[in-house]
């Protein structure tokens, strides 16, 4: 029962060993050698085996071989796996009443079911086919186009809208999620006055006279979310229009305000903050950021990464690929792709910038020295400039949002410094693309949100209408936001959750989700998209449109007419109604994108600003803030999927945590899991320690959007909150903090060690330039003698035989994958205290590896589903041939005969299948039961599950192909994961058929087989990574 | 020492051991025989909210079955119809009928009508109506002669063993396609080899893995 990969340590190295003993390629490509770790560095001890080439590893216990990681490797599941999780006897012995009082009850008849057809029959609507409506999802201040899956009137599932310029077809993890949020039973689901049930009929009663007497609205305020719709734009000028005193503040935690600002500076105060930047990552061969995590959490949509991908793309070694520069504090996704990183605390970053700036010749030569003039960080400086001046127009300059101004300016002024700007860089104009009497009244009547603290501070505020936003969790610790709350009279909240701002107003309100409401948005291209919802509300709530006419107009107008209305006076009334009609199918208007601006960078204004403010240097540790790779600022804490997808880098689970290096670490005498007290800027938080190679020394980073205090059932008590000491001034990093050592502990649930295979070389990779010299170091990564199976294999050669090919060099490890796939296929969220079991049960999981210098090593990251093996180790050790193989290739599952033996799963060397330890899926309340997929069983306590290759989807096609009397098309049958990547990484399909994309993707040179030499012929192979370093600084 | 049991004491001993042995054994496979599709499952025959009858509309007036069950050919389900469908001829024949009080009253408040359903397969189990159609899968090889029934009952036992028989077999349940819902189709000649040479032409071949059919 013991897999392969599981045997005694000593037996593990013996093997390991002599598998790898005969490398060619693999010593070639290391690009870091095994560095000593330092003494004292926490855990680590000692070097891991030399095992073939690069050595990868999960954890820093791996690297020092700990118990505890051996634990993960030898056994499938941990040792108290199996155990109940509240083993009491009286559980024990309800569990056991119940089942046989169930099983008793089963048997006696067959239970009466009715079908219920509809009385009047809906157009297109045919049971059992699903429907695609195209919406769009507001985050960030842009809106991602969307299809939606709708069965039978329930949305199931999200995909991107091909046509769509902020999703070209992919979505993130954030989209695919919010389905969950639709049918989250925690959410607002009713009018709530000074903490009581009301209605939305009390409310009008309430809001028809006050908002009569309002006159000119001295006193009135409102505040939401940056707007990007056109339709309530409009209704935000009649409101403005209507109420000429009021004033209007647009607030969210995370935003593009740094990049505006920097055009504010480099274009003048004129044009400047209507400019913003736009970047086109395909069209640059040469790319720097600093502290721009752009693949991951730093952008709004996921375009960067199909951009970036496209040139990432090598189909045989003659190919070209682009180079990828990051300078950054946390170790992000974006850092993981990089072919050179440099670990550099947040408050350093603008010196760097100004030093490669000198170097450029742009700023005095007194500014180019960093340290002494040969450290790493000079060396980088001169390499980078030379390697930027080679590729004039064809390079990249890129800041991160927790940046301040000056930098943003800065690398613009590089930029066009480069011959950048109508190259890969360009300015758009979002202020005049459309309505321009809305901007007239935007002009005028907002105020920022310092501005609104402090007349609300001054009692100069008697109504403030909160349109969405969660400020009194999330506004800038020195605001006292929640304190200055109180002092205005009347309050009214509209918002998704009754959360820690709906709780302190008068009048709470619930919002209509995305999914239920009319609307429209704007693209990152400034594209309006129709926001088309696909379900009535299901508790009644009501959109900010909605709210703002029944306040200032009393009329209780649907939203439907508001946004159609706003656009059928735009459209020439012939084709009005056929205009709509044809947008509402594509989700988006054509011709609305923002136009592109060529202004003219003023060097005179940004050293000016440079002056003004210097760049802060502090010993201290400094506190960096980021959005969540689950919960982004908080408004999906209460999501499940997005909880328990692992972070992209650290794979924590269901919490935030204090990251910082190892050598942080022990200057601050503190062990991973002890808590910190952090006091910066008059605020104090607590945080568990968790150390991350390649976090830069002296910093720490902090997660925001947990330690939520009114929240639902699933966020509760999840994380520390972040927000408490993150301040206006500081809102991207702060230096000079307090960390201290409490003497608590908490327990963090990472899962970078659960499932772990070990011992050969599982993820495979090269520079460019090795992969030039040795094309096949992919397949010759491993030497194994012939290989012979004892068991008859069956020929596939006949019909469909479905592949995967996962290309490592484009994923990027953004957890689209896993979510999506949670979504398709019904998987269970299982809770904190499982995954601390390992009892996660993610289909897809994303591997990351480190490589190098513990203290600053490379990573990449590897997905890895059922590998649909052709001679699968797990069907041989079936008692019940529950798993079984289909003539079409594929690792066929049947749940109904399953009895849960495990077997199979301790037989599996790649450790992708899952046991259902409990009824997950039960007890869920029966709104959440609406998200399920129909075509997918939900399984039940007892039974092993995996990846099917979407087998579902697979069956839809194939019949829909054969009534049809035509062949399958190669790319019809798209997975769950693939559809969704952003990076467009997985390509699945038939390898019988020679000219489809998969067949010509295994046919390259960097294909292998992971774990090819244990001849379990997997249908799922992995292209291999490449790296294309500077050689000036390797 | 002295015997303490008797020599009968061993025959009475070997004989309830046996006769409980049988006990079990017999009860055990009563059950499993009489837990059997065939017998718990075929035969099924609940009373409908509407006595709707198959063998006056089908049979009789020879309505074809997609006139109601409109998405057979296209869908997973064949959609039991809306009650609108009925009241297009309803609304002038029988319009005053006390049988259909519940389908007026449908009609009028726009609340659906109760049927109970009668075929059911498990929920892990994925039947396609569509698949089972474009093959050329005639409704009667599941079904029945429901154009003879005034009340609709399963007569097959719709069990896994008999899915795979004809999954294994499909010949003689295959016809062209122009016949699929007509129910009492004679083939002209053998039925199996008009089958066959159908299976050739659209090249058909049934799964008989486990993916075919549960996912």
């Amino acid at each position: 029962m013991t897999d392969p990969m599981s045997e005694p340590m000593t037996g593990q190295k013996m093997t390991g060993q002599k598998m790898t003993g005969q490398k060619t390629t693999g010593q070639k490509t290391t690009g870091h050698g095994m560095k000593s770790p330092a003494e004292g560095n926490g855990p680590v001890r000692k070097q891991p085996l030399q095992l073939g080439g690069r050595e990868h590893w999960r954890s820093l216990d791996q690297l020092s071989g700990t118990k505890e990681f051996r634990g993960w490797v030898e056994r499938e599941f941990p040792e108290n796996a199996t155990e109940l999780s509240d083993p009491s006897r009286r559980g024990v012995l309800k569990l056991m009443a119940a089942s046989l009082g169930l099983a008793g009850l089963t048997a006696c008849q067959r239970p009466v079911e009715q079908i219920l057809p509809f009385s009047r029959g809906v157009e297109d609507t045919i049971p059992g086919k699903a429907v695609y409506y195209a919406t769009s999802m507001p985050l960030g201040g842009v809106s991602t186009g969307l299809l939606v899956e709708s069965n039978d009137g329930r949305p199931t599932k999200i995909e991107g809208n091909p046509k769509h310029p902020s999703s070209l077809g992919a979505c993130s993890a954030y989209a695919q999620a919010s389905v969950l949020g639709l049918y989250d039973p925690d959410r607002s689901q009713a009018v709530y006055r000074a903490g009581n049930r009301s209605s939305w009929g009390d409310f009008q009663a309430f809001a028809g006279p006050h908002f009569s007497n309002a006159g000119d609205g001295a006193g009135l305020r409102f505040l939401s979310e940056p707007i990007s719709s056109p339709s309530l734009e409009a209704v935000r000028s009649h409101v403005l229009r209507k109420f000429p005193k009021a004033k209007w503040t647009e607030y969210a935690p995370l935003d593009s305000g740094a990049a505006k600002a920097g055009s504010e500076i480099a274009f003048g105060q004129q044009a400047g903050p209507r400019l913003v930047p736009r970047f086109a990552y395909d069209k640059a061969d040469v790319i720097l950021s600093l502290d721009h995590d752009f693949l991951g959490l730093d952008e709004p949509t996921t375009i960067p990464t199909r951009e970036f991908s496209r040139r990432r793309r090598v189909s045989s070694e003659k190919d070209s690929m682009n180079r990828l520069y990051m300078v950054e504090a946390q170790y992000s996704v974006t850092g993981a792709m990089a072919d050179h990183r440099l670990r550099m605390r947040l408050g350093d970053v603008r010196r760097f910038a100004e030093a490669l700036a000198a170097e450029l010749g742009l700023l005095p030569p007194t500014l180019r020295v960093l340290n002494n003039g040969q450290s790493k960080e000079d060396r980088w400086v001169s390499a980078l400039a030379r390697d930027l001046k080679a590729n004039t127009g064809r390079c990249l300059v890129v800041a991160g949002p927790r940046q301040p101004a000056a930098v943003h300016a800065l690398t613009y002024w590089i930029n066009e410094a480069l011959g950048n700007l109508g190259e890969t860089v360009s300015f758009v104009e979002t202020g005049k693309a459309e309505k321009p009497s809305a901007e007239a009244g935007r002009g005028t009547n907002t105020q920022p949100l310092e501005e609104l603290a402090a007349e609300m501070a001054a009692g100069q505020v008697d109504t403030l209408v909160i349109l969405g936003g969660n400020p009194a969790y999330n506004a800038p610790a020195d605001f006292d936001f929640t304190a200055n709350l109180k002092k205005v009279a009347n309050t009214i909240h509209l918002g998704l959750e009754r959360d820690e701002t709906a709780v302190l107003c008068q009048w709470h309100l619930p919002e209509a989700h995305y999914l239920e409401a009319w609307g429209d948005g704007r693209a990152h291209d400034g594209t309006v998209s129709l926001q088309q919802p696909l379900i009535q509300p299901l508790y009644g709530g009501k959109s900010a449109s909605e709210l703002l006419a029944m306040v200032s107009s009393h009329e209780n107008l649907r939203g439907y007419d508001i946004v159609r209305n706003y656009w059928l006076a735009r459209w020439a009334s012939s084709a009005g109604e056929k205009t709509w009609r044809r947008c509402l199918h594509d989700g988006l208007v054509p011709d609305t994108a923002y136009t592109v601006s060529r202004p003219k960078v003023n060097a005179k204004a940004i050293r000016a600003a440079l002056k003004l403010a210097p760049a802060a240097t502090s010993d201290g540790i400094e506190i960096g803030f980021y959005p969540d790779s689950g919960v982004y600022d908080g408004r999906f804490t209460n999501n499940g999927w997005l909880q328990e997808a692992p972070d992209p880098m650290t794979k924590l689970t269901w919490d935030n945590a204090a990251l910082m290096s190892a050598a942080t670490a022990s200057a601050l005498g503190v062990e991973p899991g002890d808590v910190v007290s952090i006091e910066a800027a008059g605020g104090e938080t607590m945080m568990p320690v968790f150390i991350q190679p390649g976090h830069a020394d002296r910093s720490i980073s902090l997660a925001l959007g947990y330690g939520r205090m009114q929240c639902g059932q699933v966020g509760q008590g999840t994380g520390r909150n972040a927000y408490l000491i993150r301040t206006a001034a500081g809102s991207g990093f702060l230096p000079g903090a307090e960390v201290r050592k409490t003497g608590q502990k908490h327990v963090l649930a990472s899962t970078q060690e659960h499932q772990s295979m070990e011992g050969r070389p599982l993820v495979r990779e090269a520079t460019l330039e090795d992969y030039t010299e040795h094309p096949n170091f992919a397949t010759e990564a491993v030497e194994h003698p012939p290989l012979l199976s004892l068991y008859e294999e069956p020929s596939y050669d006949q019909g469909h035989q479905w592949g995967m090919a996962i290309d490592l060099n484009s994923c990027v490890g953004c957890n689209a994958c896993l979510v999506a796939c949670q979504s398709e296929n019904n998987i269970p969220v299982v809770g904190k205290d499982e995954v601390l079991r390992g009892r996660e049960m993610h289909w897809i999981r994303l591997d990351r590896y480190y490589a190098g210098d513990p203290e600053d090593p490379q990573a990449v990251s590897q997905p890895v589903n059922c590998q649909q093996c052709e001679n699968a180790p797990c069907e041989n050790v079936c008692p019940v041939a529950a798993t079984a193989h289909s003539p079409e290739g594929l690792n066929d599952m049947a749940y109904n005969r399953c009895v849960g033996t495990r077997y199979c799963a301790n037989n599996c060397p790649y450790k992708v299948r899952r046991f259902n330890f409990f009824d997950f899926s039960e007890g869920l309340a029966e709104v959440q039961k609406m998200a399920f997929n129909p075509n997918v069983t939900v399984r039940v306590r007892g039974v092993m599950e995996k990846c099917t290759y979407c087998v579902q989807r697979i069956q839809e096609k194939k019949i829909a192909a054969r009534a049809d009397g035509r062949p399958l098309e190669d790319g019809e049958i798209k997975t769950a994961c693939q559809q969704t990547c952003p990076a467009e990484a997985i390509v699945f399909g038939d390898i019988n058929d020679a000219e489809s994309r998969v067949s010509k993707l295994k046919a390259q040179n960097r294909d292998y087989a992971m774990l090819g030499e244990l001849n379990t012929k997997p249908r799922t192979t992995y292209l291999a990574k490449l790296r294309n370093p500077n050689p000036e600084l390797t | 020492m002295g015997q303490i049991f008797s020599q009968s004491t061993d025959r009475i001993l070997r004989v309830s051991a046996i006769t409980i042995a049988a006990c079990v054994i017999g009860t055990v496979s009563l059950l499993a025989y009489l837990g059997r599709p065939e017998i718990t499952d075929a035969g099924y025959q609940p009373r409908q909210p509407v006595p709707f009858s198959h063998k006056l509309h089908a049979g009789n007036l020879g309505m074809d079955c997609r006139y109601c069950h409109s998405t057979v050919e296209f869908s997973a389900h064949a959609a039991i119809p809306a009650t609108e469908t009925c009241m297009n001829c309803h609304k002038r024949v029988r319009a005053e009928s006390p049988l259909l009080a519940v389908v007026r009253a449908s009609a009028a408040n726009d609340t659906p009508v109760p049927w109970v359903r009668v075929h059911k397969l498990p929920e892990y189990a994925y039947f396609n109506h569509q698949a089972h159609l474009s093959a050329g899968v005639s409704c009667v090889s599941c079904h029945g002669r429901v154009d003879q029934m005034a009340e609709v009952k399963q007569v097959a036992p719709l069990s896994m063993g008999w899915c795979l028989d004809c999954h294994r077999d499909p010949a003689a349940n295959i016809r062209p396609a122009e016949f699929i819902t007509k129910l009492d189709w004679q083939a002209p000649r053998d039925a199996a080899e008009i089958g066959r040479e159908i299976i050739a032409a659209k090249g058909i071949s049934p799964p008989e893995h486990c993916s075919g059919c549960h996912r």
